[in-house]
């Protein structure tokens, strides 16, 4: 610059007499002279050539996009509805990453087969529940209930507030007072018992709370019970063996299954790991099939499943084992002379059996002789399981009991005498307390306890729940309890593992754990309470208690932080060995009377479970996996009983054994057997919650004290019409089976293709030769050169059982309707298993089909809607854009699958007056999905979020996406991996095997609209080619 | 019957002279309204305030307060459209294909029917924008430059539907309004009241019946016609379009266009007789009116309505011949399904009740043809229901199958929708003229030069 200068000073020129900037200036040189006519200085606007830098924007078009803009703005900004505070972390809390979700391991404590979870969260909140894919029992999956269990957390009826009964109702009371109160009345007990009534316990170191607490209270005894339990099973267990339970079953490894009246696929046992190794024993690629026989009364999952299904009475059952064990010996299979009383063909005779069938199942059995399991149903008395027991002993078929690990009961269960016991001794004044923990007695026993009316004989009654229940209305204190993921805890059900189970948010409301509770009452000090007390005990616990036993080489912390991550810890237990059978375990059982009335089974609710799950809509609206009837239970009786008692459908009867009558809705069940009469339980609940109020009806009043054949079974039962009506909502019609006209459509338009095994084996593409061609085009189709998601669903695999809808429902935030919308068939699910029947109403063939979003090349919906509203993506999704929807409804009317779901109301302001709305519910909406509008269509997308998200992570990671990055909730959730998702040009993976299957067909392919799923044919293992 | 047939029969009746014909047609504008006149708005008006209520209820809650479910995307109120689009096929079919087919009678009706064309217009297009999910946007259907760069589906057959529907107002609207211009004029000269007066000096444009007027009329009058002709043919093409260009079995049939123009003409030349059997009696014009235009008309509804029952025959054939299992059950399904009682009433309506007409006797009966052209009204209504519903209620996948039934609030808005046409057609009696002064008196005997024997000879 002084350079600069310097020279202009002395080129210098006369100087301007009337101002001057500078020196260059005053002398007048000629350079400055020039530069004053620029705007800038040389050289300063060199990279900023506004043709190249600047997109060529002219003047005027900036100066319209400056005024559209100032415009916009001023819009924008006038009408700010504030939408609350948004307030930053102001300490950002480790883990928490805003918009990408954490998991965390844990433990579902929602039954008692405590499967290991894996909670996703998103900024500190649990929006999804999948299973832990490293937990070695139910390896990545879980059911429906605890999948559900979410909504649960932010259920807004759940119990807030300790409450205190005083002579006019319910008042709130502070933690301290009540914990006061209650340890004087417990410190006041001295011989008197105190009673605590528990549901099962898997937690050891609940246990050991307990134990604490009994030392602490010596007169304490605890009642452990479930409304449905294996105590038959595993008492005839312990009469043939000795000692242990009931063994785990290696269900992949046997090749003739016979089930007896046990529903393992539906409700028995641990479902989602019976469900995945009975799939594994039904595999297409392998060409390995098991063959499914099923004899029960009332249709279950596992009978729509069946290769081979019979009807039977449960009376019926014990003389079936043995008919057939005379059978068998007969024939030289086995020797024995314990069934020398029965003979098969009389049996067959007098029932009017399928002799066929009847021989079919001989004969497998004898030609697989230790490759064969026979399971009696949890129901059923133990005289049957006896009998099963020794059957299967004989048959060899002791190697198909699993050694690698076996069911634990840490503590047992009480038997109706025990609980008879207790009431007899409140009725006498020897009770002082009462501790209900965490479970309902007074709507789960038996009617005939009148344990609700001798609760008021008890001075202190204390129950501690999540939401207030019939059993709170008759107690003292009512403490509400933290839910299972705001909680600590362990878990041991199996030999060989131990899981854990940790908060993944802090107690919404001003609950405790109820461990905590019991604690602070053992210190008898009710400021002992502090958030960490159970967290501390437990680690104590582990410390003191369980990691010696782990002989773990690494050091506590280490392990339990490990153990923490994994949610499990692996144990070197071994497996209790079975001895040799007590053959003289039969003597004196003797068969059971037979009943000419009717037979009443009580049966647990696939959706509700006993209850526990009644205000939880997601599954009052799952559809029950055979009859697809929701929000209610009902009498399901066979169509035979029907004619004969002169009802239909939705007819009220009045269903009584002895004393003990109902009235409830009849609905005739295809395959179900004549003269019994089936009731899920679970339903009727009183003090539940808005959601359960008014749904189902109470059959848990059927049950007895005293049962003479099981405690589940009635053969004394009665049935009459009672007049009335009471519509079932479902969401399937019920259609006549003898109409021809509508009978066996689906095989007829190729809606279900299905095949037998030895057709397969004969000629694998039987398939393909139904298929239609595909058909020209006058325009050139869409070329899809990279990804292409496509989806098959494995119809083998498939069991019906529902689970991927409840995973679907909570990915993609999709409200409850309730029973009245189900009934007008507007329920909003956007996957539902389609059940077809064929065959003969008294032995129907069921197929099911999971049906979605086909996601069509050429898809129907889209060209007819005016708005363009729903659009095809590249990688060939079929999208729904609900902002421009104006809700004509023309794509679902031209969907052929009808798979579209509109929002007739804004059903989460609909249903039960808002409930939906509670502003607690928005913490559980998925926020990747939006939240639909009233009038807005919406459909399966595929997971498109989850889509999104891999590619993002892609794309961060610099490579392409691939078929394997995504998985959907229901592919995730399917317990039988059912479901594969992909990328249909991904020639070399996994799925495409699938997707080019040569048992793989697509629904309505002669429409040609060229749908993106490919169904995978079912097979049924059946002696013949023909079905 | 001696029936003169070489002598082309009177346009109209009685040897009116030309200020009879205009006295006959302006008084009910002249008088005062009755008694009568008002207990039959109260009934209109109730219906239309039924169906106000039921429509804000609608509103505020959203569509699920009527039937409609998941297989059935469309009911009753696509239902009504339908119908209605179809009742408002009469009057430009008469005012417009019958002037190009110089069919004299057609002069004493043409008013009437274009009036009940207009209002039957007005109500049919409520309902596609009720019927939508979220009516407040319903604006999208339409092509606006946006900022969005969106634009609307031309594949859509509803788009073409937006397109017809208001094309086809808009023109049935300017074509009854050019011939309301003379009357109008007609009117202004005859009135004392100052009112009146201003309000007809406005409308008949300074209309000075000179022969230039006249000129221009014609010809304009006779392109608007030739312009509504292919309109009256397109607009209910294009609503059978909704229904054949989708996939659904029942709806994907290409008779529906030929099908639904028969069916339209059908039932709106069934409620142009059953409007002006009344008007005719109350306005005593049945002079104007003759017996001899209702028995066209009904000649009309009989050839018409053999159309209906020749595609609904054709139907069951096609189906049959195809040999597509779903196309062949829904139409089983139709007629011996859930919602055979429906079709059972659609075809007695449509094809059984109207061969009555074959006796010249009932041809020219009120009473007979008054309970006819109600059912045929009726039948009507059901076949479009028949259509809409019995298709979707069961389609391909037997899972998703359901039963449709309308709620109270589907039924009040068909209530208010007749409310709303009927409070139309009321006002319209009051207020306009309900025959064409000037075209009635251009056919009265005399009005015209003549070959047999007038003056001119």
């Amino acid at each position: 610059m002084s350079d600069y200068r310097e020279e202009n000073i002395q080129n210098n020129n006369t100087p301007d007499p009337n101002y001057w900037r500078s020196f260059e200036e005053l002398y007048r040189n000629e350079k400055t002279l020039e530069a004053r006519h620029h705007e800038f200085a040389d050289g300063v606007t060199d990279d900023f050539n506004p043709n190249e830098n600047l997109s060529g924007i002219s003047r005027r078009k900036f100066l319209a996009l400056l005024g559209a803009s100032a415009a916009l703005a001023g819009v924008a900004c006038s009408d700010y509805r504030d939408k609350g505070e948004i307030v930053p972390y102001n300490v950002k809390p480790e883990e928490i990453i805003l918009g990408r979700p954490n998991y965390y391991a844990s433990t579902c404590t929602a039954c008692a087969n405590a499967c290991g979870i894996l909670i996703k969260t998103r900024e500190g909140r649990p929006i999804k529940v999948d299973g832990n894919p490293e937990h070695p029992v139910n390896q990545g999956k879980i059911c429906a209930k605890g999948q559900a269990n979410i909504l649960n957390l932010y259920d807004p009826e759940r119990l807030q507030q300790p409450l205190k009964k005083t002579s006019t109702g319910f008042d709130t009371i502070e933690w301290n007072k009540a914990d006061k109160d209650i340890i004087a009345a417990l410190s006041m007990a001295g011989s008197k018992e105190i009673a605590i009534v528990t549901h099962t316990i898997t937690s050891p170191t609940t246990l050991k709370v307990l134990e604490d607490f009994k030392s602490k209270f010596p007169s304490t005894k605890i009642y452990s019970y479930e409304l449905f339990n294996s105590s038959n099973r595993n008492s005839a267990w312990t009469k043939c063996y000795g000692s242990g339970s009931f063994p785990l079953i290696k269900w992949n490894e046997a090749k003739v299954i016979v089930s007896l009246e046990a529903d393992f696929l539906g409700v028995e046992g641990n479902t989602v790991e019976n469900k995945r190794l009975f799939a594994e024993g039904r595999d297409v690629n392998k060409k390995s099939f098991s063959r499914l026989y099923v004899v029960e009364s009332s249709m279950t999952l596992t009978g729509m499943n069946a290769d081979y299904r019979m009807r039977l009475k449960p009376e019926q059952q014990f003389a079936f084992v043995m008919s057939l064990m005379s059978e068998l010996n007969k024939k030289g299979v086995i020797s024995t002379s314990l069934a020398s009383d029965y003979n098969l063909d009389a049996f067959i005779q007098k029932l009017n059996l399928d002799k066929e069938k009847v021989n079919h199942l001989v004969n497998d059995l004898a030609a697989n002789k230790g490759k064969t399991i026979l399971y009696a149903g949890e129901l059923l008395p133990e005289n049957v399981h006896i009998a099963v027991n020794i059957l299967n002993d004989l048959l060899g078929n002791k190697n198909l009991y699993r050694a690698d690990s076996a069911e634990v009961n840490l503590i047992n269960l009480v038997s109706l005498n025990e609980l008879k016991e207790l009431t007899n001794k409140i009725e006498n004044g020897q009770v002082a307390a009462v501790i209900h923990l965490d479970c309902n007695p007074v709507y789960h026993f038996p009617g005939d306890l009148n344990y609700k009316n001798l609760l008021s004989k008890v001075p202190t009654v204390v129950t501690l729940t999540e939401r207030l229940n019939e059993t709170s209305q008759y107690s003292n204190y009512v403490l509400p309890l933290n839910h299972n993921f705001e909680s600590w805890g362990d878990a041991k059900t199996r030999t060989g593992l131990i899981s854990l189970q940790q908060p993944v948010i802090a107690p919404l409301h001003n609950t405790r754990q109820k461990e905590a509770i019991l604690l602070t009452w053992i210190s008898t000090n009710p400021e002992t309470y502090s958030e960490t007390l159970y967290h501390d005990y437990l680690m104590k616990n582990w410390e003191t208690n369980i990691y010696p036993t782990l002989k773990s080489k690494i050091e506590f912390k280490q392990l339990w932080f490990g153990a923490l991550h994994d949610g499990f810890a692996l144990t070197n237990e071994s497996t209790p060995t079975i001895s040799s059978i007590n053959l003289s375990a039969l003597n004196g059982v003797s068969s059971n009377s037979e009943s000419n009335g009717f037979t009443l089974v009580l049966r647990e609710s696939y959706q509700v479970g006993d209850g526990r799950f009644a205000n939880n809509g997601w599954l009052q609206e799952l559809p029950h996996p055979v009859s697809k009837i929701t929000w209610d239970n009902y009498a399901a009786i066979s169509h035979n009983t029907a004619k004969s008692l002169n009802v239909e459908n939705d007819d009220l009867v009045e269903v009584s054994v002895g004393e003990r009558k109902l009235t409830l809705p009849v609905f005739i069940q295809a395959g179900n057997a004549d003269n019994t009469i089936t009731i899920e339980l679970g339903y009727g609940r009183e003090f539940s919650g808005i959601v359960a109020s008014g749904v189902g009806f109470n059959a848990n009043s059927l049950l007895s004290a005293k049962p003479e054949f099981s405690n589940w079974i009635y053969t004394n039962a009665s049935i009459k019409k009672a007049g009335g009506k009471y519509s079932l909502a479902s969401t399937q019609e019920h259609r006549a089976f003898d109409n021809p006209r509508t009978q066996d459509l689906h095989l007829k338009r190729h809606i279900i293709q299905e095949g037998t095994v030895a057709l397969y084996e004969k000629k694998p593409d039987f398939i393909q030769e139904h298929r239609p061609k595909e058909l020209e085009s006058v325009y050139t189709p869409f070329q899809y050169n990279e990804m292409k998601w496509g989806m098959a669903i494995d119809l083998n695999k498939c069991l019906g059982c529902g689970d991927c809808i409840v995973a679907c429902n909570v990915e993609n935030n999709v409200p409850v309707v309730g029973k009245d919308q189900v009934l007008k068939s507007r329920e909003m699910q956007w996957l539902r298993i389609d059940r077809y029947y064929s065959g003969s109403p008294d032995d129907p063939r069921v197929s099911v089909q999971p049906m979605l979003c086909q996601h069509c090349d050429q898809a129907p919906c889209e060209n007819v809607c005016p708005v363009v509203a729903t659009t095809h993506s590249p990688d060939g999704l079929n999208q729904m854009v609900y902002n421009r929807c104006v809700g004509t409804r023309y794509c679902s009317n031209n969907c052929p699958y009808k798979v579209r779901r509109f929002n007739f109301f804004n059903f989460r302001d609909h249903f039960r007056d808002g409930y939906q709305e509670s502003s607690i519910f928005a913490l559980m909406n998925n926020p990747e999905v939006t939240v639909r509008s009233r009038g807005v269509m919406e459909k399966c997308t595929f997971c498109v979020q989850r889509i999104e998200e891999a590619r993002s992570e892609a794309t961060r990671k610099g490579i392409p996406i691939k078929g394997t990055d995504v998985k959907t909730a229901c592919q995730e959730a399917c317990p039988t991996n059912a479901i594969h998702f992909g990328d249909i040009n991904g020639k070399d993976s996994e799925f495409y095997k699938y997707r080019t299957h040569e048992l793989g067909y697509y629904v309505l392919e002669e429409l040609n609209v060229r749908p993106n799923v490919t169904y995978i044919a079912k097979l049924r293992n059946i002696h013949t080619e023909e079905l | 019957m001696n029936i003169d047939y070489s002598q082309e029969a009177p346009a109209i009746a009685g040897r009116l002279s030309l200020s009879e014909i205009e006295e006959l047609v302006a008084r009910p504008l002249d008088t005062k309204p009755d008694r009568k006149y008002f207990i039959a708005l109260s009934i209109s008006g109730t219906l239309l305030l039924i169906g106000a209520v039921c429509l804000a209820f609608s509103f505020y809650y959203g569509i699920g307060l009527w039937g409609n479910n998941q297989p059935v995307g469309w009911a009753v109120p696509i239902v009504n459209f339908v119908f209605w689009v179809g009742i408002g096929h009469a009057g430009t079919l008469i005012s417009a294909i019958l002037f190009l087919l110089r069919q004299k009678w057609r002069t004493g009706i043409a008013r009437f029917a274009e009036a009940m064309t207009i209002f039957a217009v007005m109500c049919a297009g409520i309902f596609p924008i009720i019927h939508t999910g979220r009516p407040w946007l319903a604006g999208y259907l339409l092509p606006y430059p946006n900022q969005h760069s969106l634009w609307v589906n031309f594949t859509s057959p509803l788009l073409w539907d937006v397109f017809a529907v208001s094309t086809y107002f808009t023109v049935s609207l300017v074509f009854w309004y050019i011939g309301l211009i003379p009357d109008f004029a007609t009117l202004r000269d005859r009135t004392t009241s100052k009112i009146k007066k201003t309000i007809y000096s406005i409308f008949s444009l300074g209309w000075r019946h000179s022969s230039r007027h006249w000129q221009h009329y014609e010809k304009a009058y006779m392109l608007l016609a030739g312009f509504a002709t292919p309109l009256v043919l397109s607009v209910h093409t294009i609503v059978s379009f909704d229904f054949a260009v989708s996939i659904l079995p029942g709806w994907h049939t290409t008779i529906f266009p030929p099908y639904f123009v028969a069916g339209a003409i059908f039932s709106g030349f069934a409620m142009v007789v059953t409007v002006l059997v009344f008007v005719r009696k109350i306005f005593n014009l049945e002079n104007i009116i003759t017996m001899d235009h209702l028995e066209k008309m009904n000649k009309v509804i009989l050839a018409t309505g053999m159309m209906v029952g020749y595609a609904y025959g054709m139907e069951f054939f096609i189906a049959w011949y195809s040999g597509v299992q779903a196309e062949q059950f829904v139409f089983i399904n139709r007629a011996f399904g859930p919602y055979a009682w429906a079709y059972w009433i659609m075809v007695s309506c449509n094809v059984i009740f109207p061969q009555l007409f074959w006796f010249r006797k009932f041809r020219r009966s009120i009473p007979v043809m008054m309970v006819i052209v109600i059912l045929v009204n009726v039948g009507m209504w059901f076949e479009r229901f028949v259509i809409t519903i019995t298709s979707l209620h069961r389609d391909f996948l037997p899972s998703s199958w359901a039963y449709y039934k309308p709620t109270i609030f589907d039924m009040g808005i068909l209530l208010g929708s007749f409310g709303l046409f009927f409070t139309l057609v009321i006002l319209f009696t009051k207020s306009l003229p309900v025959v064409s002064i000037s075209e009635v008196k251009a056919v009265a005997e005399g009005a015209q030069p003549t070959h047999h024997g007038g003056h001119h000879e």
